[in-house]
This record gives C-alpha cells, structure tokens and sequence, in this order.
C-alpha cells in the first residue's frame, strides 16, 4: 500500500457515512424499479419480494405501447411534459441570459433594487400566486393551453435562473470582453463570442434547472389544464391512485419511465452542472 | 378543502354556518317529500324488488330535454382509472356510448379527475368564474359550493324524476336554505371486511364478525395476542376524510355525535359531542391503541389506503371499509400471475362482509355516495347550456345509469334503479352486495354544515390524537373538543 496513504478510522468511518447516504438516495429508486416488475398482488405480499417471484413487463408494455389507450394517454403525457419544459428552458434561458449579464455588467439607477425585486417573488409559496395566476389566464384567455404553464414556471423559474447566470458573469473577467472591444467586436459580439462560450456551463445548468422545475411542476399543471389530452406527466401520476386504491406497480413504472429523460440528461450534463454550482451560485 | 375552511376568518365562517344551521331547519322542501320507508330496506327486500321494472332512459330523459337537442356541456367527475377495477372502466365506456347514442347533438367535453385532485381544482375554478356546467361530486362536497352561490338550484323534478325516489339521507346532502341544490347519483355504506384466516389463526369463530364495538376492542386484543398481527385498522390521521368515516360509527353507536346529525329530527344546532358516547367511543380507540397495542402502530397517521395493504397482505384481520374493497381485490387476484394468483385468491377467499358493528345505543354508519350539481351561470366558463346539462343530468341519475355506474363500487341513488334487470344482475353476481346495501337504513349523513369539514376532519381527530398520545386523558380530550366545536359554531 502506498506509504502516503493510509486507512485511517476516520477514513472508514467516511466510508460508511457516504455508503448509508447512497443507500437512502439509491434504495428508493430500486425499490420503485422492483416494484415495477411485480403485479398489483405481489407489491402488497407480506414479507415483500426483494427479488420479484413473477416478474412482468406488464406496466411497462400497456405505459409505452400506443396500441391501448394507456399507452396511448401516457405517451401523450410525457409529449405534453417534454413539449412545456423544453419551451420553458428555451424562453428562459433566452431571457435569463441577457438580464444576468445586465445585472452583472451594467451599472444603472435602481439595479440594486431591481435584482433583489428579482427574487422577491421566490420568498413566497408558489401556491400563494395560484388563484391571482388564474384568474389572469383566464382574462386573457389562456386557460388550459400550454402558454399558460409556460409563462407560470418562466415567473417561478427566471429569478434563480438570473442569481445562478449572474454569479457565473461575475467570474469572468471583464479584460476579456474589452480586449475583444479593441478588436473591433460591438458590445454583442464581444458577449456573443466571448463571454457566452465561457458561460456554457453556467447556461447549461440553468438550462437543467429550468428543465427539472418545469418536468416535475404539478399544482399549476393540474389547475390550468382541463383537456385529458393536454396533461402533463405530473397530473397523469395521480391516474394510478383512486380514492380506495392504488396501482402501486403502474405507479411504480410510470415513475420510473418519467424519471429517465432528466436522469439521462443529468448524467450527460452533471459536470456542467456541479461546475455552476460551485463557480457562479456561491457568488453574487 | 379543509384547510381552507379551517384559514376562512372566523366572522364569515360563523356567518356561513349559521346561515347553513338555519337552513339545515329548512329542509322541509324535499326532504319532507321522501316516502321511502328506510326500514324495509332488508337484503331481502332488496332481492325480492330487482329485476321487476324495465326501463327506457331514452324514453324517460326526452321528457325532460328532446333527444334531438343540440348543444354543448363540460362536465367533471372522478371516474375510474388505472387503481379501479376494468369493470369500472367498461361501465363508464358503455355510459359515453350509450349517451353518445340517446343524444348525438349534445357535445359532452368530459374531465375525468383524480378523487385527490378534484376539489382544489373546482374551487380554483369557481372561484375564477371558469367552472364546468356540470360536476358529480361525492356527497359532502357540494354543500360548500352551495353555501358560496357557486350552484344552481337543481331537484330531481327538474328532469323528470321524482324526490321521493331518492334515499332521505341523500336528499339532505343537497338541500340549503329549503332548496335543492343538486341530484343524488349514488348512495352506499362502508361495511365490516374481516379476515376469516387471520380469526381463525387467533381461535375466533372465521364465520362471525364481532357484533359490537366492545367485541371489536376483544376480538382486536386476541388477534394480537394470538397471531402477532394488527387485529382492527385503526385510522386517525388529522385532515383525512377516512378517519371520521370510521369513527362516527362507532360514536353515534354508542350515543353520542359530533352536532345532533344522529338525532330523529337534527337541527345541526346543538352539540353532542361532549355525550357520555363519545366518551365510550374514544375509550375502544384508546384501549385498543394505548392498552392493548392490537391496532397498526401507525394508526395516527394512518389513512384506509395504508390499512388496505396490510389487510391484503394478511397482516391485518379488521377494517371498516368500502364495499368495492372485495371487487378490487378480486381485480387484483385476477391479474396476479404464477404463485401469486394462489396467494391472491386464499386472501379473497378469506375476506368476509359483515354488519358495522353496534354501540349501546344503536347500528350507524356514515351515508355515503355522490350528487351531481349544476352550477350558477356566473361561474362557469362561457354560457351555461343549462337544457344540455339537465339532460346529462337526467342521464346519469335514471334508474339504468345509476345503477350501472355504481356497479361495483355503490348503489343507486335513483331507488328505482333497485327495481331492475341491472340490480338484480348485481346481486347475483357481486359478493357482499347486500351487505352493504342492508346498511343503507342505518345511514347518518356528515352534518350539511359549512362547519362540518372543521369539525370531522380537524377537531375529531385532533380528539383522538390528544386521547391516543395521552396528552389529555380520555375524558379531557373530549371536552377539548366539545370546547372547539361550541367556539366554531359560535363564531370566536
């Protein structure tokens, strides 16, 4: 063993530390995964199945088959889901973007103010802003459509979205954009072709962030929609619970089939997203 | 729900309640109408009734609104979804066919909501003058709306049908202010679904149920003893509608109540909570909770959902429960696959359906079901077609839909629907049914109190919680109680 490292008591009792955490993130998550194997009875049995006795792909086949109504209904969700979000991020990103930088570089009357009036809306329960928020939809006639959704989570989502940018700006040096000025860059191409590539992985997570928010909102989903074909995933989850039941295994699935696109995209982006976390969050 | 009742300023709420007391004095309207003898109501009767009447819906509705009417109806209701049974489901897709059928010109744009999410969203809505034209909601529901101004007024004769057809209990739940406010839909009692296996295991007799509620604390302890298992699912979670639904039983069994809903004539005035009954009632909770340690240990957090389980898995021998408990289960041993359909049929085959049990003073049960509403032309998205919704309306509450749509999981809230081929095709075919539907008599509805979410969903269980965490002795919790309630109905 290498003399410069040796295993410590601390060390082990690190390991174990980190080990019962994983085991609290991870456990539910398999649990959800076996459960989803099992039929309607199984998930029930006392002691539970650790290893599923009759495992089936049944939810699994009717959630993502579009040859029974189900499946049919469930893939709209999650087009629905897909559909909201990635506008969401898109329209957010755009705006989150531009109103950082500002924040971040430009000195004007009341900027102060402003950022902080930025945030105030976050110092509230979203569900405070529900009825005032519908009440507005419907005035301008946008209830049950998605630009309802759109622009509810741009409201919740763009405050956080402009700190995180913001702090990200603040990193970069302001040499770089002068010294592109002297260039003969305009102000926007110096941000466009500076600043924005360094900013990457601060728009990516705020991106995610957007995303994430967007994917998993319920409450105003439920609220502003009344189409069965324009719910979103969140609302379509509550189809597996009746009021003197629960369908624990297509619950289970429908989870697990909804938590795969964020997942798969936090895999991919993570690094981006740590990355932000640490050089721009901490320091507005 | 509740919790925005429980926020609403005392002021306006005292108001409410005592404009709600004061009507509930005024129900003579409709309610004095009723000439259905509740009493008659036996298994027997019942039997001996089904299958005598044919019936023309189509026939019986265009008396009300011509079949060839055109128009347009949103309508909200909580139907069945992935947790129901398939029965359910095929029962509501020959309901939209036949509808489609009888009225091809009245465009229906259904919502098919979540039990859990319908509420919240309906009053978001009415609120917002965004409403559906039509929504059936369950039975305690439609009294708050009701209260608001937010419903038309609706009887059963506005679509041809006649009140006295109606369950009393029923009848009460959409009257206010001496009018009607709604249609029942269907109407059914919880029931006593034990464990044959489980008691015989504990050396109980697995064929009979405990008659009353001292039998229960027995029968609890010795399933516990005996087996290692929850004997009675004990459930009472604060805020959840599951747990005044079984303890109000065991309250008004015993002689006491929350107002005076158990009284002959209740003028939802007087307050009976402090009644040497309750006390007996809340003293089973704590002798079976706190003494004998024979009920699920997290019983005060519990609702019927977190008991259901156990109860199928065997690990549970007592509920008080829904009668589509048997048809769900019997759904999920169906599905089951390999050794687990066996496993799942032993449960089935051991579930047995009983009488709620009796206090010292009587049988009660809580009257369930759902009504349909109406709502007022001001809070409704655009115009209110009010000719295509009486005919939705006089649709689903006609002896055939009620019947139909309530097969698995209720009962017909049109009497006459007892009297048809469909009902009698039920009872042959669903066990326990008559079970259920022999309770109906014994029926108390929840108070139609603007106070009454209050009351049964926070103070009562509040009550329990205090007795069950001997934070206040049993005597003490339910002068607590008695204390809230008295301050609510008075308006402090």
């Amino acid at each position: 063993m290498n003399s410069r490292f040796r295993i410590t008591r601390w060390h082990v009792m690190g390991w174990i530390f980190l080990a019962t955490l994983l085991f609290f993130a991870v456990a539910p998550m398999v649990w959800m995964l076996i459960t989803s194997f099992k039929s309607q009875f199984a998930a029930l049995k006392y002691p539970p199945e650790l290893i599923p006795q009759n495992p089936n792909l049944e939810q699994y086949e009717r959630l993502l088959s579009p040859k029974n109504d189900v499946g049919r209904q469930f893939l709209r969700y999650m087009l629905n889901s897909i559909w909201v979000s990635t506008a969401t991020t898109v329209f957010g990103v755009a705006v989150a973007v531009p109103a950082a930088y500002a924040f971040a570089r430009f000195r004007f009357p009341g900027r102060k103010a402003l950022f902080f009036s930025v945030l105030f809306r976050n110092m509230f329960p979203a569900v405070v802003f529900l009825m005032p928020l519908f009440i507005m939809m419907r005035w301008m006639g946008l209830v049950n459509t998605y630009t309802s959704l759109i622009i509810t989570y741009l409201t919740f989502g763009l405050p956080l979205s402009i700190w995180l940018l913001k702090g990200f700006y603040d990193n970069i040096p302001v040499e770089l954009e002068q010294a592109a000025r002297i260039d003969g860059c305009t102000r926007f191409q110096a941000f466009y072709m500076v600043v924005m590539p360094l900013s990457a992985p601060g728009i990516i997570a705020t991106a995610i962030y957007s995303f994430i928010t967007a994917w998993n909102e319920y409450v105003y989903a439920l609220t502003f929609l009344n189409d069965d074909e324009k719910l979103t995933l969140p609302v379509g989850l509550q189809r597996f619970f009746a009021e003197y039941a629960t369908n624990w295994p297509g619950l289970m699935a429908a989870s697990f089939i909804m938590s795969v696109p964020v997942v798969v995209m936090f895999l991919i982006l993570q690094k981006y997203f740590v990355r932000a976390l640490t050089e721009g969050a901490v320091k507005a | 729900m509740f919790a925005i009742v429980a926020a609403r300023p005392r002021r306006a709420l005292a108001k409410m309640g005592a404009l709600l007391a004061s009507s509930a004095m005024i129900l003579s309207g409709p309610v004095a109408a009723q000439s259905i003898d509740p009493e008659k109501w036996t298994p027997d009767y019942v039997r001996s009734i089904a299958g005598k009447t044919t019936v023309d819906t189509a026939a019986e509705c265009a008396k009300a609104v011509p079949l060839d009417y055109e128009g347009q109806v949103d309508y909200w209701y909580v139907g069945p979804n992935e947790a129901n049974p398939e029965l359910e489901h095929k029962m509501y897709a020959d309901f939209w066919a036949a509808w489609e059928e009888t009225y091809p010109n009245i465009e229906v744009n259904a919502q098919n909501l979540g039990y859990n999410d319908m509420l919240n969203k309906l009053r978001t809505a009415a609120l917002g003058n965004a409403a559906p034209d039509v929504a059936r909601l369950p039975i305690l529901w439609g009294s708050e709306f009701a209260a608001k101004g937010q419903l038309s007024e609706l009887k059963p004769e506005d679509v041809g049908y006649d009140s006295a057809n109606f369950w009393p209990g029923a009848m009460k739940s959409v009257s206010l202010n001496g009018k009607t406010w709604g249609i029942p839909t269907n109407n059914e009692t919880m029931a006593f679904i034990w464990n044959a296996g489980i008691f015989e295991e504990a050396g109980l007799d697995p064929e009979k149920a405990p008659d009353t509620w001292a039998e229960v604390v027995e029968y609890s302890k010795q399933i516990k003893e005996k087996t290692g298992k929850a004997g009675y699912g004990l459930v009472a979670r604060v805020n959840a509608g599951n747990t005044p639904f079984r303890f109000m039983p065991m309250v008004w069994g015993e002689g006491g109540g929350a107002l005076d809903e158990a009284s002959e004539s209740p003028t939802y005035q007087d307050v009976w909570i402090g009644k040497e009954g309750t006390v007996r009632a809340v003293q089973n909770y704590y002798d079976m909770y706190v003494r004998d340690k024979s009920v699920p240990v997290s019983a005060l957090t519990n609702t019927q959902t977190e008991n259901q389980d156990p109860f199928l898995a065997n690990q549970l021998a007592m509920v008080i429960a829904h009668p589509s408990e048997y048809a769900t289960m019997l759904d999920r041993a169906n599905k089951a696959t390999g050794s687990d359909k066996e496993a799942a049929m032993a449960v089935v085959n051991n579930m047995r359906y009983g009488k709620i049990p009796a206090g010292q003073d009587r049988r009660a049960v809580v009257f369930g079901g759902s009504n349909v509403h109406i709502f007022n032309p001001d809070n409704v998205e655009g115009d209110l077609d009010m000719e295509a919704a009486k005919a939705l309306v006089c649709f689903m509450t006609g002896p055939e839909w009620s019947t139909k749509l309530a097969w698995v999981s209720s009962n017909p809230g049109n009497t006459r629907g007892f009297e048809t081929e469909w009902m009698k095709e039920r009872l042959d075919t669903i066990k326990f049914l008559d079970v259920s539907t022999s309770m109906l008599p014994s029926g108390i509805p929840f108070p139609p109190v603007a106070e009454s979410p209050e009351i049964m969903n926070i103070i009562i269980p509040e009550m329990l919680q205090n007795a069950l965490t001997e934070k206040m002795t049993v005597e003490e919790a339910v002068a607590d109680a008695e204390k809230k309630v008295k301050a609510l109905l008075d308006g402090m």
